[in-house]
Parts: C-alpha cells; structure tokens; sequence
C-alpha cells in the first residue's frame, strides 16, 4: 500500500540501507556495510576502502550541514574515518554500521564544539559567514530555519532526513526512546515548515549549537 | 485534528511516509489516508518539508589523494594488527568482561596463594619420621647406629668437648600435633646422662680409642685433676639444665590449674609466674618453673599435653669442672683454716701476731662461707632444672560482650554530643577567626575573573544559540 506515496526523504546524498541490500541489481550481490566491517575487522583492507568510498560524501554531508567552515568539515571527516579504523576491534555486528558511524560522528562533533566554544571564550570569535558557502537563496532559507530549532529536535531532524536513519537507530544514536524520537521529529518538521512559510528576514546563523551544550 | 474521530494520530501519517508502521497498521493507516483530506494534507506538508531541506545540499567532498593513501596504509596496518588473533579476542574479551575477568582472576590467584601456603607449611613441618630419621642421625656416630647406651653416653660426650663453656641445645619448632618423637628421645637421653651411666661412659671410651681418648686428654688438661682416675672417680657430669616451652592452650582455667596440681606432683615450684588476665583479649601466663633435674622428662612430657607446643629450646650447662674447682678450693681453705686455728692454740708469740693470724682466719672464714654459697647454689642449679613456660590462650571472641545500661548509655551519648557540638563550634569557630581574612582577600582577588569569564561565556552561549 505505500508503493504510490513517495518517501517524504529526497535527499540524494543519503545512503539508504536498501540499496546495499539489494540483491536482485546484478550477478553479483554488493556485501552489506556489515559484512565489509567484519572483513575489515578480519585484516581485509579493501573492505575499508570500499566502506570509505562508500561514505565519504555522506559523513562529509553531515558535518558540513553541522558546522559553518567546510574546511574543518572535511578535517572532521577525516578524523572521523581514523576513529573508525581505530575503533575496528570494538565493533560488533549488533547494531547497523551506519548507526556506529554516525555515532563516532557525533562525538567528534561535540569534541570539536566543546574545543571551539573553549577557544572562543579565551581567544575571540572568528566564524566565517555562512552565508557566503551557501550559493542559494533557498539553501540560505533552509539553514536559517533549521538553526531556529530546538537542538535535539533539530539533529534528530538531520539525521532523519540526510543520514536517512531509522527512528530507533536516531534513538540508539541520540540515548532517546522511539517514541520520543516519532514526536520531536513530527514537531520539527512542523516547525521547519512553518518557518519556511512565514519568510521572515532571520538573522544570520552562526555555528550550529552542540547537542547537550544547551543548559 | 481530532484522534478521536480519525482513528489515525498525525505521527502515525509520518510514520507511514517514513515506513516506520508495522505492516498491519501501515495498511489501515494507508486506508485511512486515500480518504481522509486532513491527512493527505498533512503529509504534503511533510513532503514539502522535505523537498525545501533537500534543496540544502552539501558539496562534493574535496578528493585527497594523500589523505586516502595515507588512510589506506593506516588500514592495512591496523588490519594486519588487529585480525582476530587470539590475543586480540583475549584482550576484547578481557575489555567487555572486566568484572568478570577481574573475579576470575582474583579468585585464580587466592587459589593459587592458599595452594602455595598449604605446600610451604608442609614442607615447614617435617613428619614424624622425618624427625625420627633425624634424631638417629644426630645420635649415631660415623654413621653407625649405636644402642641406647652409647647414645645415652655419647650425648654426655657431647657434652663434655667443651667442659668450660658448653651451651649444647636443641631448638625444635613445631605447628601442628604434640611433641615429636626426637624431643622425647633426646631430652630423655640428655636427662638420663646425670642420673647414670659414668661408667658405661668410660667403657666406651676404652673401646673407641685413640680418638676420644684425645678428648680425655683435653679434659684432662683443663681439669684440676684427672677425675676419672685418681681423686673422683664416681662424680657423674654435673649439668644445668635449660628449657623454654611456648604453649597456646584452650581452656586457660584448666591448664593453670594442671600446671599448678604438676608443680606439686613433681615437687617443683614456680620461681616467678605472671599472669594477664584481661577481659575481650586472649589470656596469657609466663612462669618461671624449677623441676627436680630427675622428675624433668615427666615433668616434661606433662606440660607438653597442657596444649600445642609453638616452641621449645632445650639447654644444658656443664658444670662439672666449676664445682670440682670449687670443692678443692673450699677444701684446701678448710685445711688453711685448720691450720691457722692449730698455729693460734699451739705458738705463743706477740700480741701483733696473733691479731695477724686472726685476721687471716677472718678473711679464710669469708672465702670459706661465699665458695660454700656458690657450692650449693651451683648444685641447686643441677638439681632443680629451670622452666621458662609461656602459655598463650587460643582466643574466642565473645559475642555476649558486657555492656553498660542503656540509661548510662544515653547519659554517655548526651554527655559526647553535647561536647562534640561544642568542639565543634568552638573550631568553627576558631577557624573563621584564623582564616577568614585569608579567604576574604581570595575572594576580593579572584572574583572578577570569574564574573568576567562567566560574562565571556554566557555571550559565547547566547551567540552559539
């Protein structure tokens, strides 16, 4: 019954787990990320290559639409994929990959942000202007809107939308329940598009916040 | 929107976009929605939502050669280090399992400590026959067994090599069980060389010869005279003898009582006795006991039933020569005396010189009087042996322990609070008048870097959000 509705998601970048399980697409059936961790964690290096190709643009994605300098978006990225290899002994195929990643994600994330609110105290600020990476209009509309949401409601948001996780792994990721999860993204959304409806002029966002830094 | 008329919650919608619903309730839901207007807007809107937050888009990842390569060859090398070898699954497991490893191990190890233990304390403790083997060896000679005579004699040879300042011991600890086999053996044996056998003595002397003949000489030579020949020929050695005995008893009560109704029985007394009495603690005795030198092997043997003997230390003190010494200078004093006293009846002669020779009976007298002292009590020391005895209780807890009444207990607990509240007060406020200005001054210092940090932050915040 939901084939005629189309998915709510339309994010191209995002990886959707169907597509690395798919095993009608050829003769040879692509391995899922699962089983490319494990071969990885068995000494297999093209496992983590292709792994690394795999989703280098998504986790790319998430930290640039997280953070105001692509520079240190790619950094971030990097460090991201080294904690990954650095963390190979200690995975175990019990949740998804994409789960494990993004959560070696978000922890650099507030690594970084806990670091960049350090140096801001002592040092001054010194943020670019977002607006001038945004090269649209709307893109610009878009980034004000989500920096006007509650944090939480806002990454479980991102993460939903652009990582394309499920509301559990969001939960798994995020220490919240399913259900906690299935009503602030609902009201996200709400929010997010009542925003863009109104089109007030918003001023410019900086940094987005870091989950758990807002008291 | 109203659930109650819908049947479906708005979240419900999303979660069918999002193909979160169990089947079942993704069917009914999707039922719902081809006729319910309200939710098909809902989920345009959602559609909506999504099709603006597609539009933020992020570019294309900077391709970096060398950061790939260089990711490349961290995970081939992190690859080949971390292949599940066994050591790596040992060290996962040890990570994910710390408590478990850690009792484990914890548990391996008191094993293994009390394993250790239960084998050092039987290799400590030799068996009987262990401490058979070990007195036969000690009382045969060349590595010939000989009878109990010449072993009775051979330990009063033993005794004599060194007749001036002999100190012949047998020290033999023991942890467990009652008195081995060689303690009552050799301390019989040693006992008996007093009492007998001086001439069985001689007789093996004769058979062995030139070698301890040498040893007769060396007596000889040290000797006032040659014992065993000429002027005393029946005198047996003279030995003093030394115990000290460590018991840990049971029933204290009971072995005081024994040690005393022992002491009579044997004709002993006890020279010194303390005893520690002192309640919630282990009761404890030391004596000093002296033993008729021929009751000391029953004597002996009935001290050692009081309990498990932790420690004993036999001595002996040949005192042969000393009292030979002095039973020919007592004689030869008598015999000046004697002849003093004959000069001052039979010579007639000056006033002077009979106040001389008087002086000189005065100062024989004396000598006569201390040697005569030293004589018995030199033979006191041989005939009654001396006992250092200790005795430890082996020590129960009580669980009954005597408390005071609950009316002195409150009145105790009253009286300490009230003190305690006022010690208290009284630091209090010892310590404002001692460090308050101190502190005053850190404040007045430190304070404005605080505000100003906490002012620096709260910004930082508000400009994050």
């Amino acid at each position: 019954m939901q084939a005629p509705l189309p998915m709510p998601v339309l994010n191209s970048e995002a990886v959707t787990p169907t597509a690395m399980t798919d095993t009608s697409a050829g003769p040879a059936p692509p391995e899922t990320d699962e089983t490319l961790m494990l071969s990885f964690s068995h000494g297999s290096s093209e496992a983590f290559t292709e792994l690394f190709h795999r989703y280098r643009q998504p986790i790319h994605g998430f930290f640039y639409r997280r953070l105001s300098d692509p520079t240190h978006a790619e950094e971030l990225a990097q460090e991201a994929f080294l904690a990954l290899i650095r963390s190979v002994s200690r995975y175990e195929p019990r949740a998804s990959f994409r789960t494990y990643l993004y959560a070696i994600a978000l922890k650099i994330l507030r690594a970084y942000r806990r670091k960049a609110a350090f140096r801001a105290t002592f040092f001054g600020r010194s943020l670019s202007d977002p607006a001038k990476q945004d090269a649209t209009e709307s893109a610009l509309l878009v980034r004000r809107a989500i920096a006007k949401l509650d944090p939480i409601e806002r990454e479980i948001l991102l993460l939903r939308e652009f990582e394309q996780l499920s509301y559990s792994e969001i939960g798994g990721a995020l220490h919240l329940p399913v259900n906690t999860v299935r009503s602030r993204l609902f009201r996200a959304r709400m929010a997010f598009r009542q925003m863009l409806e109104e089109r007030a002029p918003q001023p410019a966002p900086q940094d987005l916040p870091a989950l758990g830094e807002q008291t | 929107m109203n659930t109650a008329v819908h049947l479906v919650h708005r979240e419900e919608v999303m979660g069918l976009l999002d193909g979160e619903l169990s089947p079942e309730r993704a069917e009914f839901v999707a039922t719902h929605f081809e006729n319910c207007p309200e939710c098909r807007q809902i989920a345009d809107s959602l559609r909506s939502s999504s099709r603006s937050l597609s539009e933020w888009g992020a570019p294309t990842a900077a391709s970096s050669p060398h950061f790939e390569s260089r990711l490349s060859e961290i995970a081939s090398a992190t690859s080949r280090n971390t292949s599940r070898s066994g050591s790596v699954l040992l060290a996962t497991f040890f990570r994910k399992h710390w408590l478990l490893s850690t009792g484990a191990s914890t548990l391996a190890a008191a094993i293994a400590l009390s394993l250790a233990t239960s084998r050092s304390a039987k290799l400590s403790i030799p068996s009987q026959r262990t401490v058979s083997q070990m007195s036969e060896r000690i009382l045969s000679h060349d590595g010939q067994p000989i009878s109990e005579g010449q072993a009775r004699v051979f330990g009063g040879a033993n005794l004599a090599k060194s007749p001036s300042n002999y100190d012949g011991s047998l020290i033999e600890r023991s942890k467990n069980g009652p008195a081995p086999f060689a303690q009552g053996s050799l301390g019989a044996a040693i006992g008996r060389v007093g009492a007998d056998s001086h001439g069985a003595y001689r007789r093996w002397l004769e058979k062995k010869g030139p070698t301890l003949g040498k040893l007769e000489l060396e007596q000889g030579a040290v000797g006032p005279a040659d014992r065993f020949s000429s002027s005393e020929p029946t005198q047996a050695p003279m030995i003093a003898r030394t115990l000290s005995l460590s018991i840990v008893v049971k029933d204290f009560d009971k072995s005081r009582a024994f040690l005393d109704s022992a002491l009579a029985r044997h004709h002993g007394y006890a020279a010194s006795l303390t005893a520690n009495t002192q309640q919630a603690s282990a009761r404890s005795l030391q004596a000093s006991l002296r033993i008729p030198a021929n009751e000391l092997s029953a004597a002996l043997a009935e001290l050692k039933t009081l309990g498990q003997v932790e420690n004993e230390t036999q001595g002996g003190e040949e005192v042969t020569q000393q009292h030979a010494d002095l039973v020919a200078r007592l004689k030869n004093s008598r015999d000046t005396e004697r002849r003093l006293q004959a000069i001052l009846l039979q010579r007639t002669g000056k006033i002077s010189d009979v106040l001389a020779v008087e002086e000189q009976i005065a100062r024989v007298r004396g000598e006569i009087e201390q040697m005569e002292a030293e004589q018995k009590s030199l033979e006191h020391r041989v005939d009654f042996a001396a006992i250092d005895l200790r005795l430890a209780e082996e020590y129960k807890a009580q669980l009954t322990a005597p408390s005071p009444s609950l009316s002195i207990r409150l009145h105790n607990a009253l009286v300490r609070g009230y003190r305690d509240t006022f010690e208290t007060a009284v630091g209090i406020v010892l310590f404002l008048l001692e460090f308050g200005p101190t502190i005053l001054l850190w404040l007045v210092l430190v304070s404005p870097i605080v505000l100003f940090l906490r002012r620096r932050w709260l910004r930082v915040q508000t400009l994050a959000s």
